[in-house]
């Protein structure tokens, strides 16, 4: 499969499908269903020429329509200050007043369409001959049979008869009937067949030929590869994906290539078909005349798309006074508490915590990456799967599994019962064509039961599907990293790793709380982009748990002593696991809590309890359940039967409507209502001398939070390339691959629209991040100039960088040209959101 | 024993009994109008309550069957058949508007939606009660024509416009043939009431040649409309609709064919070409849209091939005269593949279920023998139990190649792996038989009728499922293999059977263009760049 680029091509060529391939970022599948930033691949461009490009290659634009930022600036969302102050950050500062008079118009104005490059498929389907079925495009019967060949071939777990998965991708499609038979070719089924059959066998060279042959100049050629894999955007993200896991795993994947090769393959066979009528030297004509230009297409755009960033920038400055005028204000608090409790920096904690420290004011909570450092996969109990449980850019090193022990706490061995076996055999009663028939006339009827039962409400958590293979005479069943058994040593420097992450060495409360987050909805596809994404889009439970194992650990803790960091003996550690949708926090193992701590553990469930009914009350609104927020029984049922019912396209509201990243002590935002938009991250510079807690958090958590925000901007400004459309439509592809919208198509990745609206108002607003770290100047600049990553996100303006001075709560912000001062502009209240 | 699906005249249905009959017809019917007018959300509830009426009136409805027994009058009827189908589409209904109320919520048309979700089940309602054959006929068509409202529901996407116009043009068809076929039962038996229909054809001593024309065009629109082969395209292809739709679509609609046939049985008992076409349309989809579901890459997908294959199952049924079985296939075949629609969100769940197993090795061939003879070893002491227990018909023809089909779906579960059986499977073995057997006597005693299945028709059923079981065989033991690696890509793509009927039917009809639709989130506005002059 590592052969997909061969020596034989030529270098121009190889090197422009290696870029083209290099734009296009990958989706993971749906039981790990992290966020992505779709642009990822295009970091290295400033936004605006990325724009640009993306415009002219794909259709797609990067910003709202200007009617929609006309709404904004008339809801009071945009200062006309900040859009003087954005076209000053544009560089052009005429651009103020095109931008003032585009919002104080009358009327709002259209955003200009755009132009987007043809391929040879748009160049037919705009000729004036029929199309290949009345009604419908080539370009969309293109999509459908690439779609339908990529399932088949990366499908593992739908289809009953399994496809041909020796042979790679290219090959299956090349000797496949479906494009020789599924359509009429002017000159026949056996014309096609030749001309697949004439094709080098290689990918790449396939893809050097097909260029060659439909008269693309070297110049535009990765232009031109980089709109063909647009335009199977989806299976090209999957294909992406395949590359990353391989190369995290240090081997290489070539299937995108493969894909390309496929998609340039119609290019040249559509462009070929009937050439004895002289088609093919018009339609070629006009397809290198079209890429000729192509250089004026995107010059054009970018210089017409300057008013749109602008706005949006404007948009984002107008956000970030709210929080600045906020951090002025901070005071330091003490710091001595009953309980710590360490949240994931996810946005929906902020929430939570904010209701928790309403509730105790014993309580001092922390933010840090969900998945606690750990860079663990899990192996459930009886099972045979493994699944990593950590950030999808890294590769786990450690295992968990599980272990039981009986009543009386002793070790026992875990048989995993007949369960599964049998069930996969009652599977394929159900399923295989022979026994379908007899299935449905002897235990169809049943359904009428599992119908009504489905279709009624529930107030019951499901249990957990992991451990359903287990048999029920284990009391107990736990993660466990062997590690902490078979060499304390080393399980204490990971701990170490983590507690100097976490900024907590000393001063440790005599409970801490380790807090992950999972999500609870029935019959949802995306249910696992609901999850903890620094878990790799699983629950946080393992990853609490497992920490909280480490540290609780006679021999670990003498490690630790060791190591610097004292643990006193009075101190226990707490694994959580709050669920978002409910706001529920459920603790594990308190069954081998110390007597000690027994009457601290109810104390905390009791301000859990009471911090969990606070926020539903907040989020009750956002779920059109504002009738019941007065009453915390009635809601709690609500929330409960809306998590559950198999029906709910909208189970929560996830991250939508995140705006914000801010690294400082908790202080620093304890005082203000941030309505759960903002990623909280504890940062205390001070204690960072090396910078090595702050390059990691600006290359791994704000990373993260980046491609979380810019999967919900991309799902928002351009749903149909990047989000995944209407979800009551969605077809689940190849068992856990994707959905397909409907009937077919092209892979959709993102968010449905679902997640993103209500049906009356946008969730989310389409805001880049703003990340506001507080330290240093030349921390963070160190910082920058080392990381390349986190060089082109900042300066290419991927996300706004910002500043709190430590000393006096004063913020700055990170241009191109350096850091200005950003002064608090105290607004009155109501004026933004 | 009444002779239900037989000759004996219906006594007369009073006037009371017919307003209860389409009660629920008209309780659908009168929301979906008012509805137009309403809040959204006052809408829904309207439509929850219509449907709760729906299956009040359907329950009142069994009652009157249960104490006073079949009746019918010139316009509908009420039987077992009229009973049990009018409580499974107030099932259905009711599910289905529940789940619809919060799965379409913030949509653009809601409102709409509800309108036609309702007049669709009012049609259906309206179908399942009718005596009348015009009222038949033109209940049909409307709930075809309400459907396609929602088969369009987003009728800004190319694709649900083109294939709701297919599914329209061959639902016209069937439309036509159920015209002719009113057209020729009128003209021969003077009647339109089809209880009578049905008593004359069986009075006269050969069927009437208008008679065999009548049920032969009844048999062709049943085909039509329950997408057999090479007609199924549209079926396969509606998941351009939300998915309570095709809930709806594949559990109270696509079925209809089944009921009408069942109201002519007698008829179609008699004409032994309607029976043929019947059979051999039947097996063909069975076994060949049966394999095709297996090669399918995404859920919904496969649910509707799966469903083609059902209805041809339930034709052949009707064709072999085993009309019980039919009517048990209807029903059954509907709540399982309602719940599994709309249930199929948690495919992805599954599949993490799945992941905790081992993948098993492809079954080994003696294995497979083995396990082929434990299943048949089982059916054969199942129906010779029951065919000797006190008081049961002995087995005929009919009987065993029915079990012989049990038999062959029992392997799976008797298959040794690891050179073991498994006990609790075997167990279930040995249920499935069981519950075949006992929900064949009492369906048998549901719809009772005399039965009488030419040798020829057995011959074909029994070698189409034959040929199925082996090409199972073939893909089970050895995926890879050369004639499952050859066989594969066709049937992957359905033998090309749609393509070429698609072609044909739009060089006839031409699919209407998309029309807007509002939509939350904005749409990229894109213009393909002009060449630059040569």
């Amino acid at each position: 499969m590592t052969t997909t680029v061969d020596s034989e091509t030529p270098a121009a060529v190889r090197s422009a499908i290696d870029g083209a391939c290099d734009r296009v970022a990958p989706t993971w599948p749906l039981d790990r269903f992290i966020a992505v930033n779709p642009y990822w691949g295009w970091r290295q461009l400033p936004i605006g020429d990325a724009a640009a490009r993306l415009g002219a290659l794909a259709g797609t634009p990067l910003t709202m329509p200007r009617a929609w930022f006309y709404d904004e600036w008339a809801s009071g969302r945009i200062a006309d200050r900040h859009l003087d102050a954005a076209a000053v950050v544009a560089g052009d500062p005429d651009l103020a007043a095109a931008a003032r008079e585009l919002v104080h118009a009358p009327h709002p104005s259209q955003t200009p369409a755009l132009t987007r490059l043809p391929l040879v498929s748009d160049i037919i389907d705009a000729a004036p001959v029929p199309g290949p079925v009345p009604g419908r495009t080539w370009s969309d019967l293109i999509a459908h049979q690439i779609g339908q060949h990529c399932a088949g071939h990366f499908d593992e777990w739908q289809a009953t008869w399994p496809g041909d998965c020796d042979h790679g991708l290219f090959a299956s499609w090349c000797a496949s009937p479906a494009v020789t038979h599924g359509f009429r070719w002017r000159d026949g089924a056996g014309w096609a067949r030749r001309q697949l059959d004439s094709l080098p066998a290689t990918p790449s060279d396939a893809v050097a030929f097909i260029v060659h042959e439909l008269g693309i100049a070297d110049e535009v050629c990765e232009a031109y590869l980089t709109a063909v894999l647009a335009a199977v955007n989806g299976w090209a993200a999957w294909c992406a994906y395949r590359r990353f896991q391989a190369r995290l795993a240090d081997r290489d994947d070539g299937t995108i290539v493969e894909l390309l090769a496929i998609r340039l393959g119609w290019e040249w066979l559509l462009a070929t078909d009937g050439d004895s009528t002289g088609d093919t030297t018009r339609t070629l004509g006009s397809l290198s005349g079209a890429w000729n230009g192509a250089g004026a297409v995107v010059d054009a755009m970018r210089q017409s798309q300057r008013l749109d960033w602008v706005l949006q920038t404007a948009l984002e400055r107008t956000y970030q006074d709210t929080l600045i005028d906020g951090f002025a204000t901070a005071r330091p608090a003490g710091d001595s508490a009953g309980v710590q409790a360490v949240f994931c920096i996810d946005v929906r904690s902020e929430v939570f915590r904010r209701a928790l420290k309403a509730t105790s004011a014993a309580v001092q909570t922390r933010g840090f990456a969900g998945f606690f450092g750990l860079p663990i996969s899990y192996s459930p109990a009886g099972g045979a799967m493994t699944r990593p449980q950590l950030p999808g850019l890294l590769a786990p090193v450690l295992n968990v599994v599980d272990v039981a022990t009986d009543r009386f706490g002793r070790p026992v061995s875990i048989k995993s019962s007949d369960v599964l076996a049998e069930r996969q055999r009652r599977d394929a009663f159900r399923h295989l064509p022979s026994s379908i028939f007899s299935f449905v006339e002897t235990m169809g009827i049943g359904y009428l039961v599992k119908l009504a039962k489905a279709a009624l409400p529930h107030r019951h958590r499901p249990a957990k599907w992991e451990h359903e293979a287990i048999d029920r005479a284990h009391e107990r069943v736990r993660p466990r990293l062997a590690l902490i058994d078979d060499d304390p040593a080393a399980a204490a420097a990971l701990a170490h790793r983590v507690l100097t992450g976490m900024g907590l060495l000393d001063g440790f409360a005599p409970l801490v709380m380790l807090c992950g987050h999972g999500s609870l909805s029935a019959n949802n596809p995306h249910s696992a982009g609901l999850d903890c994404g620094a878990c790799g889009g699983q629950t946080g439970e393992v990853n609490a748990r497992v920490l909280a194992d480490i540290l609780n650990d006679g021999p670990v803790r003498r490690e630790l002593a060791a190591l610097g960091v004292d643990v006193p003996a009075s101190t226990w550690f707490v694994a959580g696991l709050h669920t978002t949708t409910t706001d529920q926090v459920e603790l594990f193992d308190t069954d081998v809590a110390p007597a000690s701590h027994v009457e601290r553990l109810s104390e905390l469930q009791g301000w859990l309890r009471g911090g969990g009914e606070a926020a539903r009350a907040e989020r009750a609104g956002s779920l059109g359940l504002g009738t019941l927020a007065a009453s915390t029984q009635r809601l709690e049922r609500a929330v409960m039967e809306r998590a559950t019912d198999w029906s709910q396209v909208r189970p929560e509201w996830g991250l939508a409507d995140n705006a914000a990243f801010v690294v400082a002590p908790r202080w620093r935002t304890r005082h203000l209502d941030l309505e759960g938009r903002c990623f909280l991250h504890d940062y205390d510079w001070s204690t960072d001398p090396d910078l090595a807690v702050l390059t990691l958090i600006m290359t791994a958590p704000m990373v993260v939070t980046n491609w979380i925000n810019l999967q919900y901007h991309a799902s928002t400004v351009d749903n149909g390339r990047y989000g995944s459309g209407d979800k009551t439509l969605h077809n689940v592809v190849g068992g856990n691959i994707g959905v397909f919208e409907g009937n077919g198509g092209d892979l959709r990745i993102g968010l449905a629209i679902q997640s993103l609206h209500d049906g009356h108002t946008l969730r989310h607003h389409p805001l880049r991040l703003s990340v506001f770290i507080e330290a240093p100047r030349t921390a963070i600049d160190t910082v920058i100039d080392a990381q390349p990553v986190v060089r082109d996100l900042v300066l290419h303006g991927w996300l706004n960088l910002l500043r709190i001075e430590p000393s006096n709560g004063v913020v700055e912000e990170r241009t191109t040209a350096g850091w200005t001062s950003r002064p608090a502009h105290p607004q009155p209240k109501g004026a933004t959101r | 024993m009444i002779a239900l699906l037989d000759s004996v005249p219906l006594p007369n249905l009073p006037a009371w009994s017919t307003v209860l009959a389409v009660a629920p017809a008209m309780a659908a019917g009168i929301t979906s109008f008012a509805v137009r007018r309403t809040s959204v959300a006052t809408s829904w509830r309207l439509g929850q309550a219509a449907t709760g009426a729906m299956g009040l009136a359907a329950l009142a409805l069994t009652a009157v069957r249960v104490g006073m027994g079949s009746m019918a009058n010139g316009l509908v009827r009420v039987d077992n058949v009229t009973v049990s189908v009018l409580m499974l589409i107030c099932l259905v209904g009711a599910v289905v508007v529940r789940y619809s109320s919060t799965y379409l919520r913030g949509d653009p048309h809601e409102r709409r939606y509800v309108c036609r979700l309702l007049a669709t089940l009012a049609a259906v309602s309206l179908v399942v009660v009718a005596n009348q054959i015009v009222v038949l006929v033109a209940a049909w068509t409307a709930a075809s024509v309400a459907l396609h409202g929602l088969l369009t529901f987003f009728g800004d996407r190319p694709v649900a416009v083109a294939i709701a116009h297919k599914k329209f043009l061959l639902a016209r068809c069937a439309d036509a043939c159920m015209l002719a076929a009113t057209v020729a039962f009128g003209l021969t038996f003077s009647t339109l009431r089809i209880d009578e229909i049905v008593v004359r054809a069986v009075a006269s001593a050969a069927l009437p040649w208008g008679a065999r024309v009548g049920i032969m065009l009844v048999a062709v629109a049943a085909v039509l409309k329950c997408a057999q082969l090479p007609f199924h395209g549209w079926l396969i292809q509606v998941m351009e609709a939300p998915t309570p739709v095709s809930a709806l679509l594949h559990a109270g609609v696509v079925n209809l064919g089944g009921l009408v046939l069942l109201r002519f049985a007698p008829l179609v008992d008699r004409a032994v070409e309607t029976r043929t076409l019947l059979v051999i349309v039947g097996v063909l989809t069975a076994v060949i849209a049966s394999l095709v579901m297996t090669t399918r890459v995404s859920v919904k997908v496969a649910l509707a091939w799966s469903t083609c294959a059902q209805m041809g199952f339930m034709l052949m049924q009707c064709g072999l005269g085993i009309w019980e079985m039919a009517l048990l296939h209807l029903l059954a075949h509907s709540v399982y593949k309602a719940h599994a629609f709309l249930s199929a969100g948690g495919t992805v769940r599954n599949t993490q279920r799945r992941q905790l197993a081992i993948p098993p090795d492809p079954p080994h061939v003696r294995a497979l023998v083995a396990g082929t003879l434990i299943a048949v070893a089982a059916t054969v002491a199942v129906g010779a139990a029951w065919a000797l227990s006190p008081g049961t018909a002995p087995l005929s023809a009919t009987a065993w190649v029915l079990l012989g089909i049990v038999a062959l779906a029992l392997v799976p579960l008797t298959t040794p792996r690891h050179g073991r059986a498994n006990s609790s499977l075997l167990a279930q073995a040995v249920v499935v038989p069981v519950v075949y057997v006992a929900l064949h006597d009492l369906f048998g005693r549901w719809v009772p009728h005399a039965r009488t299945t030419p040798i020829a028709l057995l011959a074909v059923t029994s070698i189409g499922f034959g040929v199925l079981f082996v090409a199972q065989t073939l893909f089970l033991v050895a995926p890879h293999g050369r004639i499952a690696r050859r066989i594969r890509p066709w049937i992957y793509a359905g033998l090309f059977l749609d393509e070429t009927f698609t072609r044909l039917a739009f060089a006839v009809s031409a699919p209407p263009a998309p029309h807007a639709r509002a939509t939350p989130l904005p749409r990229a506005w894109v213009v393909t760049a002009d060449p630059a002059p040569l």
